[in-house]
This record gives structure tokens, C-alpha cells and sequence, in this order.
């Protein structure tokens, strides 16, 4: 939470500052805390998951293929007797790669456009937030399918074009917060005072606005990571062998019939944990920090 | 109000302007020749200007776009690469299929969402509320195609007791139509149902707050009687605009769904297309289903602008 | 898709035919007798009425055309192969029958072939079947098909009959009859709708079975031909091919009755199925898998450098991760089950020998471009294992997924280092090498040139006696193999499976879906 302090530093200038005051109040939200944990737990697992597996992620055993849970394979073993565990856990590192860098090229071109809009308003808030509404028309899974379609399917592929249909949400949110702080008395005495926009825009305009920013970010983040693994799932997305949970999932849909359920149920509750897990935390920065804005159930609820 | 009306259809043909200029551009974005790329290793240089000549790519840019916006505006979306027939045709088929599947979902949707939320909202703060609540944050994290997967493991597989998936039409088989229908649209409506109980339960707060529920109760009505005659009347109003906003998502929004449960819908057809490469359907489909959204985002607009005079100042 | 990948079909007994004709110092009638199924029921009615039921079949993709020369998709002919028929057909040995000829001569030079058409035929929509339906086909099938390389070796094609055609050639073709009757590809059509154009969206043929109409991308339904001119059948009603691409929703649409019949069967529930009401069977197929190394870029254009990683893999492990049991390991490209099976074998897994090769090689630090398919996942699992043993020697696999279009303009245009794809439905040794090794061949994507293997692929294309044939081909095969222009894996079973409900079917090699003789109930 590094970007708090420059955000939330008010010209209040409060004896605590308000990041401590924020992350108090948010260890107080059990259910956010609890989100923040398994994001912690989660990060860890990618980071330090290659020394903690204990199996490589692309080690074969056919002899030992399609084994359910046990003792040496806690979460059995896939077609190739792989342990389904090691690759689920090293699973976490590109479903958070992928939502990270989408979720930050979105925040950042959407930051960019939601602020020239709304502090110049005009015409380019028009042309720019008309254009929004077209990205914002297309139904998000059947775009990033598009735009995947037209580049070469990879990995900065499935991030740009994830971080594509996430743009219009991020620029929208901040040309709202920008729109209703521009008119501040404060914001127009520094420009009586003769401050250049630009100065005005990152001194004043952008920690007003980043709180809501903060919140859309941690809720689009769930949302970029069940992106990614239907994306993965439609074969679009992530490539075998790497460990991914939404490829895992597809190729675990040959062995239903068979019976070797392990290999679906795992890798999709882990997308269903961390998911949850930015959700939690989203929705309680939220609480914390913005409470007029929308829940994550509302906010999926008009896009 | 006719000065609303006109304001949000002219928003919405914009919108639909910019969308077709997207679409259009999608193609041209490919790098290199779409028309090789579609055609492989088929190539063959008869068959490249058929489809050269066929598909205009050889004209400028611009004459090219305002070319297929006026094909496409009569009803000319032009002919797949892969089949041969007219994207049309192939929509026209493919739309009965998502269109049941997306009612189907909604149904399954309101049917959760509509008593959790308003149990939730009479019982707050009790187990019922915190029980839906929870349900609602789990029903949005969860994968939808990993549910769908979960629901065949458990009810095709395990029990037998349901089909799983494959469309049958209704007015082929309305029983079997409708079995079918069950688990997909299961689904898909969980989701839908998550997000819309948070909404039922926002709005009935809402309206049991406001002064002549109040003042009902203050009379001594009987607790069921303003229930019914006072906060849901008032209550109804934003649910149905959500509702048809979740229709619209749910009409371009289920291509998972429809490939876990082999659904021919045009979410797959896009899909199929993608894999084709057969860029006429590809536009044709998205097209069509922006163009979905865009007209019930308009509907429910409007329809909320007759319902609540307030909005439309 | 499948069937841009079912190279060529050609039959084996024709060779035999031609050698009888021929024997027969020319002008001598060759007629392979009725074309009654020999495995089918001996049923009282014995002849065309439907009596019963519709049989519920599933498929596993769409068609993308209808158009049986047009289309290049197998699941198309899962479909059109009831309602189509070819001059001469595959009987369940893979030898040619007559189907729409009933009986063929040549002349003594072998340049001129006369047949003579079966009488009273009609199309599904009452037309007469006679010569011009099939001059006119033919010539479609050589202008423009993608089949047009069956019919390479004839000029001209004429009706000097109203029930006999006669094809002139530029060169003796021994396989031609297995071209005619390769697949429903080479199908008949009539000459009126190859006017009018309507073959993609009302197919009309002469099979056991007339089209009847299809509900997008959901089913197809056939009905009941009762002037089928064939001595058994069609005994169903109708068929109603329902697309299910989803192999889980497929199986258990069968295990649970809503279908009676599955196109495939994944290998890894083969053993799950079976035991229980339902029928699996499975048959050797004549496809065959393999990788190909990009000959046209260093260190793969040495063969030195292919053999030693021949010599590193382990095809028998790769089989058994891809297709479980339902496959054989093969060296070569044509199945055991063929009679131009060739046992050669000279590879085994060596991983210390590889690596003194790849030394001496000075190939060291190697990574591959190896591209595969999720159109065919079989592909992914045997890279991801190709993968793991070639990291044994030093050698880095990057896997490659793509969708198929994509990967076949890469291959079209050389963009890989390797790839993994497999050919199906091949019949004749010449559609097993010829396009593929042949330096000229069409489909010789990954850079093969050897002058050796050109010369015994040319000579064994013109080559009448059979057995003289088979060697030449021996010989190319096993210069194919040491000089690892392809790398084989294996021959995958084609396994079906159908409801207890089901009898009169069966698997066949070469993957045709006939159900002239089927039964239910």
C-alpha cells in the first residue's frame, strides 16, 4: 500500500497520518483482513513457490498418472502425473502477473483519460468518454477474444487486451472524483493564485481522486484474474505447459468422464479463493475509504 | 421527457457508430493480409480474389468502412469465409440458442434473487442476511465455467440426474428443451442472482426507509400489508433496471458457459470465428451483440426515465 | 478440419484389379460382385424400407460446408458420407467395391478407363443419376477442389454413354481407382445443382440416407432413402447428428441415453466405458502422428543432428502419455494392419548416444520452436513429454500452442523449428510419403529434399505390379525413416462407442461413419 501515504496525504496535515489511520480501521474489517492474508499467503506461494514445491511444475511420472489425493500428492496428480498441488501453487504467479500488469496499464491509461476529461471537460471530455462508452459496449470476455484474435496470442497480448476492457471503468471512476472535486474552494483558490494545470492536476486533482482509484484498482484486480482464466480456459490465454489455473482447468475437462475430478476442483478454487480475496479487501477499502462508491457486487452488477 | 428520450437515442447511435468503426477496425488491425491469414494453407490464388474482390479489400480504408456500414445497415453482413453462408444466416440461428440461455439464466437469477433479497433486507443484520450476503461474495469471485464444470461433475455425472448441456430447441422438444436448459442456465444465473440480490436488498432498505413507509408503520399497519403495498411497489423500480442491465451482459457475456455446456449460442460462434479466422462472422457477431447491449441499456433507460421523472432533468 | 489432414485415400486391392485387366490382355470386365455389407444381418426384408427408429448421433464439431467438394472439414463427412456416394467405395477390407460403377475396364496401355454406370439411380430429389452427373462432378473435383490432386493423372473425363464413362490419362495410375472412392470428397453430385449452386445448402445425393435439413450449429437430420439402390438398407428411419463439442457433455450424453452413437471416444475413458450397456469398440486406424524437424534451418538440416534426437526420444513413453492405450508405437508411417505395413524399426532410446551425437554434432545450448495445436490436444501432451526428454540431452523445448489457422499458416510459411501434427485416413502408400518427403510435394512443409526418396516415389506411382510396388515404397520408407524426415510416434485406434440399442455398425480404418446397415432396438 505504498501509493497511500502520497494519496491520502490531505492538506489537512493531521497529526497521525491518514495511511495508518486507514490500515487500522481496515484490520478492524475481519473479512478484509482475512483478504488481505490469502493475498499476502498468495504472494509468498509465487514468489518463493519454486524452492517450496515438491515437485517441479512440469515433472512427469506417466506411471503414476491420474492418482487422486494422497500422502505424496496432496491434490493427486494430472494426465501427465504431474503433482497438481506444485502447479497450483506456482499457478498463483501468472494469474497475479497477468492481473497486476493489466490492472496497472488499465489504471494508468484510465487515470490519464478520467482526468483529462474531467478537468478539461469540453469536447475532449466528450470525444473521450463517448469513446469509453464504445469499449464499454462490448461484452468484456468477447473483446479480449477479439483483441487476441487480431494480435498474436501471448502473454502481453491477454495483459494489454485485458487491460484494454478495463480502461473505460478506471477512467470513468476518475472522471467522476475529478468532476466533483474541480469545483473545490481550495482547488480554485490555487488557481486564482495562478498555479499551472498541470501542477494543479498532480498536486491537488490526483490525491483527491486516489482513493477511489485504490478501491476500483483492488476490485478490478478479482475481476482481471477471472478474466484471465476464462481466457486461459478458452484456450486464448495462457499456453501449456506453463502452470496457469484457467488452462489447468481446460485441460482437466478431458478427464471428468474418467473420473480424476482433482484436477479441476483444485485449480478452480484456487481462482475462486484469491478472487474472493481481492474482493474482500476491495470491498473493505472501500468501506474505509470511499463509502459512497458501489460494492464489488454492485459495481459487476452495471458493467 | 421527448427531449430526454431524444438525447439518450442519439447517445446511443453514437455509441453504436463508434462501435461499428471498432469492429470494422478490428480486421484491419490484423497484421498482414486478413484474407491469407483466413485462408491458410487452402490458399489458392482463385480463391483469394473471390474473397479479395468479394470482401472489398482492396478499396481504400474509408470507402471500404462506409462501404460494409451500409451493407451492414441493410441487413448484409456478408458471407463466412468458413461456411459459405450468409453471417445472417449463421446469427439467425444461432440466436434462439442465446437467447433461451440468457432469458433462462435471468430467470435463475431473479428467482434466487428476488426472495434472498428481500429476506435479507426485512432480517438485516440477522444469520438469513449474513447467509445471503455471503452467498452473493462467493457467487461473484467463483469462475462460472468452473461452476458449470462443478454442476456436470455433480448432477450429470455423479447422480445422473440431469442432462448436461447440448441445446435442443423448444419448439422441438419443450421438455427436453428445458432440461437441458437446467444446468447451463444454473450456471449463468448464480452470478446473475449474486449480483442482483445485493440490489434487492439495497433497494428495499432503500424503501423502508423512506417517510410514508414510516408513516405507515406509525399507523399500525400490519408489517406484512407495508411490505407489500408501500416498500416493494417502490422497491421494484431500480431492480428492473439492473435486471435488464444483467440481460445484456448475460446476452454477450456467457461464451464460457456456452462452451462448457457445447450450447450453440453466438458467444461460440464468435469463438468459432476466432479460431477460423473468419473475420465477416467475427464482426457480424460482435456487431450484433454490441448493438444488443447498446439497445437494452436504451430500453432500460428509457423505461426507467417513465417510471422515476426525477432522472430525466 | 479433419480432413485437410486425411491426406489421401487409395486402396489396395485395386493394384490387383489393374494387374487382372491388364493380365487379361485389356477389355477384360473386372467386377468385384455385389456390394452387400458381408458383416450385416441377413434380415428378412433384404431390401430398402426403413423400418425403424431415428438413431441419435453425435459428432463432434460442426461443418463448416455442406459442399462435399468444397468442405475441408471431417466432421462434414461424418454426415455426408450416408448421403453421398463415390463411383467406387472402401469395403470394410479398405479394398475397392463398385458403388455407383458397377464394373470398369482398361485398355492395354493403361491411358484409357471405361466404366459402366449402375442403372436406374436416382438423387434424392427424384432426378435420373447418369454419365453427365458424374463427368460433370469429376471435372469439379479437378478444377477446383482441394481434391483435384486425385484426379492429377487423368486429361479428360467423358460421357460416352448415358451409363458409361471414359477417363483418358496422361500416365499409367495404378491407384486411381482408390482415388475415385477415396472419401465422399470424390462424391457425386448432380450436374443441375452443380449448376445452380445449391449443393451447400441442400445436399443432394444417391446414399442411403437423404438430407433433410439443419438447425444451426446444433443438429443435422437425414432421412430414410427408399429408392437406395444398395442390396441392404437403409433399415433406420432417419439419423439426427446432434454437434457436441464438448468430449465430457458427449460422453455423457451416451452413457445416459440421450444419444446412441459417439463419433469418438477419448482414449482415457476407454476403460471407463467400457463394461458397462455399452458397445466400444475400437480399430486400428491408418493415421499416423509425428513431428517434423524444419530441414531448411541449422543444426536440423544435418541428419546427423535428427537422428541423435530421434535417438533421445522415447516414442513408446510418448504414445502411452497421449493416447494411453489406444494407439501403437510406430517408426514408420503405415500401420501393422495394413498390407503395406513394413517392419522397420532401427531406433532405440539412447540417451548417451544422443548426446555423444549431438556433441560430435557441436550442437550444444540448443532450444526448439515447437509448435502444436489445441485443435488436436494430442499434440500438447506429446510436446510437453518430447519436451521433458529432450531436456535430458541439453535441449530446450519452447511449446507453441495455437489455434489451427494459425498453425497452419505457420507452416505454410516455415515459421517453426518443429512441429507435431499427424495425417489421417490415408490408404495407399503414395498418399502416405508422396506430399510429404517428396521434394516436389505439396505438402512437404518442413524442407525434405533426398534424391533417393524422390526417384522410388515417382517410380512407385507408376509401377503395376504390386508386389514390385511394395518395395519401391519399402525402400522409401525406411530412407524416410534413417534420414528422420519425419519423426514417427504412432498409429492412434479410432474408437467409437454406441448404446446396446445399436447393431449393424462398426469402427472402419479409415474412419468412414456408414450406417446403411444400422439397426436399433
Amino acid at each position: 500500500m505504498s501509493t497511500a501515504d502520497t494519496t491520502l496525504e490531505g492538506p489537512s496535515g493531521d497529526a497521525t497520518p491518514r495511511w495508518r489511520q486507514t490500515l487500522s480501521l481496515l484490520a478492524k474489517n475481519r473479512l478484509a483482513s482475512a483478504g488481505a492474508v490469502v493475498l499476502i499467503v498468495l504472494v509468498l506461494a509465487a514468489v518463493f513457490g519454486p524452492s517450496l514445491v515438491p515437485y517441479g511444475v512440469n515433472e512427469q511420472d506417466i506411471a503414476s498418472r491420474l492418482n487422486g489425493p494422497s500422502g505424496a500428492h496432496w491434490f493427486g496428480t494430472d494426465d501427465l502425473g504431474r503433482d497438481v498441488f506444485s502447479r497450483v501453487l506456482l499457478g498463483a504467479r501468472v494469474s497475479l502477473q497477468v492481473g497486476v500488469i493489466a490492472v496497472g496499464i488499465s489504471l494508468v491509461a484510465g487515470t490519464a483519460i478520467g482526468l483529462a476529461a474531467g478537468y478539461r471537460g469540453g469536447w475532449l471530455d466528450a470525444v473521450l468518454m463517448r469513446l469509453m462508452d464504445v469499449l464499454f459496449s462490448f461484452p468484456v470476455i468477447l473483446l479480449a477474444i477479439a483483441i487476441v484474435a487480431v494480435l498474436e496470442p501471448s502473454l502481453f497480448t491477454l495483459q494489454l487486451a485485458i487491460a484494454v476492457v478495463f480502461t473505460p471503468i478506471h477512467a470513468r471512476v476518475v472522471r467522476g472524483s475529478v468532476l466533483s472535486v474541480r469545483e473545490d474552494v481550495h482547488i480554485q483558490a490555487v488557481r486564482a493564485l495562478g498555479a499551472s494545470d498541470l501542477r494543479i492536476v498532480a498536486k491537488h486533482v490526483l490525491p483527491n481522486v486516489a482513493a477511489p482509484v485504490i478501491v476500483q484498482a483492488s476490485l478490478s484486480l478479482a475481476f482481471a484474474i477471472l478474466t484471465e482464466a476464462a481466457l486461459s480456459y478458452l484456450g486464448i490465454g495462457v499456453q501449456p505447459p506453463r502452470a496457469a489455473w484457467g488452462a489447468d482447468l481446460q485441460a482437466s475437462q478431458g478427464f471428468l468422464a474418467s473420473g480424476s475430478w482433482w484436477m479441476a476442483v483444485f485449480p478452480g478454487l484456487a481462482i475462486l479463493v484469491t478472487v474472493m480475496a481481492f474482493n474482500l479487501l476491495g470491498d473493505g477499502l472501500r468501506d474505509v475509504l470511499d463509502p459512497k462508491q458501489r460494492s464489488v457486487i454492485e459495481s459487476r452488477g452495471v458493467t | 421527457m421527448t427531449g430526454f428520450v431524444l438525447r439518450r437515442i442519439g447517445q446511443a447511435l453514437i455509441a453504436l457508430f463508434g462501435v461499428s468503426v471498432v469492429v470494422f477496425a478490428l480486421v484491419h488491425l490484423v497484421p498482414g493480409d486478413p484474407i491469407r491469414a483466413a485462408l491458410g494453407t487452402r490458399f489458392d490464388p482463385e480463391i483469394y480474389q473471390v474473397l479479395l474482390e468479394r470482401s472489398g479489400l482492396d478499396q481504400p480504408l474509408g470507402v471500404q468502412f462506409f462501404d460494409w456500414l451500409g451493407r451492414a445497415l441493410t441487413g448484409d453482413l456478408g458471407v463466412s469465409f468458413r461456411s459459405g453462408r450468409a453471417v445472417t444466416t449463421e446469427l439467425g440461428d444461432r440466436l434462439p440458442a442465446t437467447l433461451l440461455l440468457a432469458g433462462g439464466s435471468l430467470l435463475v437469477g431473479l428467482i434466487i434473487a428476488i426472495p434472498a433479497g428481500i429476506i435479507s433486507a426485512v432480517r438485516q443484520g440477522k444469520p438469513v442476511d449474513y447467509a445471503a450476503s455471503t452467498f452473493a461474495q462467493v457467487g461473484v469471485s467463483v469462475p462460472d465455467f468452473w461452476f458449470g464444470i462443478l454442476l456436470i461433475l455433480l448432477f450429470s455425472r455423479t447422480l445422473g440426474w440431469l442432462p448436461p448441456g447440448g441445446y435442443v430447441s423448444l419448439t422441438e422438444d419443450p421438455v427436453e428443451a428445458l432440461q437441458r436448459l437446467l444446468l447451463p442456465a444454473v450456471t449463468a444465473g448464480v452470478v446473475t442472482g449474486s449480483i442482483l440480490t445485493r440490489f434487492v436488498r439495497s433497494s428495499v432498505l432503500e424503501a423502508m426507509q423512506a417517510d410514508h413507509v414510516r408513516l405507515a408503520r406509525a399507523k399500525g399497519m400490519p408489517e406484512r400489508y407495508v411490505l407489500r403495498h408501500h416498500v416493494l411497489r417502490n422497491a421494484w423500480i431500480p431492480v428492473v433496471t439492473i435486471t435488464g442491465l444483467q440481460l445484456a451482459t448475460l446476452l454477450g457475456g456467457i461464451v464460457v458457459v456456452e462452451v462448457v455446456f457445447s450450447w450453440p449460442g453466438i458467444g461460440r460462434l464468435a469463438l468459432d470465428a476466432v479460431y477460423g479466422r473468419d473475420y465477416p462472422v467475427l464482426q457480424g457477431s460482435v456487431l450484433v451483440i454490441a448493438a444488443g447491449f447498446l439497445l437494452i441499456n436504451l430500453l432500460v433507460d428509457l423505461l426507467y426515465g417513465r417510471l422515476d421523472p426525477r432522472i430525466r432533468s | 478440419m479433419r480432413l485437410r489432414h486425411r491426406s489421401t485415400l487409395t486402396v489396395v486391392s485395386l493394384l490387383a484389379l489393374v494387374a487382372t485387366a491388364c493380365g487379361g490382355g485389356g477389355g477384360e470386365d473386372v467386377d468385384l460382385g455385389d456390394s452387400a455389407d458381408p458383416g450385416a444381418e441377413d434380415g428378412a426384408d433384404g431390401g430398402s424400407d426403413a423400418e425403424g427408429g431415428t438413431l441419435v448421433a453425435a459428432i463432434g464439431g460442426e461443418p463448416d460446408q455442406l459442399d462435399p467438394h468444397v468442405t475441408t472439414s471431417g466432421f462434414t463427412f461424418r454426415v455426408m458420407e450416408n448421403v453421398y456416394d463415390t463411383l467406387v467405395q472402401p469395403n470394410d477390407e479398405l479394398e475397392m467395391e463398385p458403388a455407383l460403377a458397377t464394373e470398369w475396364e482398361t485398355s492395354d496401355d493403361l491411358l484409357t478407363w471405361t466404366f459402366q454406370l449402375r442403372e436406374g439411380v436416382t438423387f434424392h430429389d427424384g432426378s435420373e443419376f447418369d454419365a453427365e452427373d458424374v463427368v460433370a462432378s469429376l471435372e469439379r473435383i479437378a478444377e477446383e477442389g482441394q481434391n483435384s490432386f486425385r484426379l492429377e493423372a487423368v486429361e479428360d473425363f467423358e460421357a460416352s454413354g448415358d451409363l458409361e464413362v471414359t477417363m483418358t490419362l496422361s500416365r499409367p495410375a495404378p491407384n486411381l481407382l482408390a482415388q475415385l472412392g477415396a472419401f465422399k470428397g470424390m462424391a457425386i453430385v448432380s450436374a443441375d445443382d452443380i449448376e445452380s449452386g445449391d449443393l451447400n445448402e441442400s445436399p443432394n445425393g444417391t446414399g442411403p440416407f437423404a438430407f433433410e435439413g439443419q438447425s444451426g450449429g446444433d443438429s443435422i437430420t437425414l432421412t430414410a432413402n427408399d429408392d437406395y439402390w444398395g442390396e441392404e438398407g437403409p433399415h433406420l428411419d432417419g439419423i439426427e447428428f446432434r454437434i457436441i463439442p464438448e468430449e465430457t457433455v458427449k460422453l455423457t450424453n451416451l452413457e445416459t441415453g440421450e444419444v446412441d452413437w459417439i463419433d469418438t471416444v477419448p482414449p482415457q475413458n476407454v476403460a471407463g466405458l467400457s463394461g458397462g450397456d455399452l458397445t466400444v469398440e475400437s480399430v486400428p486406424s491408418n493415421d499416423y502422428w509425428y513431428a517434423a524437424f524444419n530441414i531448411e534451418r541449422e543444426p536440423f538440416d544435418d541428419p546427423e543432428v535428427r537422428r541423435a534426437i530421434r535417438q533421445a526420444v522415447d516414442i513408446d513413453a510418448i504414445t502411452e502419455a497421449a493416447r494411453f492405450d489406444a494407439a501403437t508405437p510406430n517408426q514408420t508411417a503405415i500401420p501393422e494392419s495394413s498390407v503395406w505395413y513394413h517392419e522397420y524399426a532401427p531406433f532405440e532410446t539412447d540417451v548417451d548416444a544422443a548426446q555423444t551425437a549431438l556433441d560430435e554434432a557441436g550442437v550444444s545450448g540448443l532450444s526448439i520452436d515447437l509448435m502444436v495445436t489445441s485443435e488436436f490436444p494430442e499434440t500438447i501432451t506429446a510436446a510437453e513429454v518430447i519436451a521433458s526428454q529432450l531436456d535430458e540431452v541439453g535441449i530446450d523445448v519452447q511449446i507453441r500452442t495455437e489455434d489451427f489457422n494459425t498453425w497452419l499458416a505457420d507452416q505454410g510459411e516455415g515459421e517453426f523449428d518443429a512441429f507435431i501434427l499427424g495425417w489421417l485416413g490415408n490408404i495407399d502408400p503414395d498418399d502416405f510419403y508422396y506430399a510429404q518427403h517428396h521434394s516436389e510435394g505439396v505438402n512437404n512443409f518442413h524442407g525434405f529434399v533426398d534424391e533417393e526418396v524422390d526417384q522410388l516415389l515417382d517410380d512407385g506411382r507408376q509401377e503395376t505390379d504390386e508386389d514390385a510396388r511394395k518395395e519401391l515404397y519399402d525402400q522409401a520408407a525406411e530412407r524416410i525413416v534413417d534420414q528422420v524426415s519425419y519423426l514417427y510416434l504412432y498409429n492412434p485406434d479410432l474408437v467409437q462407442a454406441w448404446s446396446s440399442e445399436v447393431s449393424g455398425y462398426s469402427p472402419r480404418p479409415d474412419q468412414a461413419t456408414r450406417f446403411v446397415t444400422t439397426r436399433l432396438g
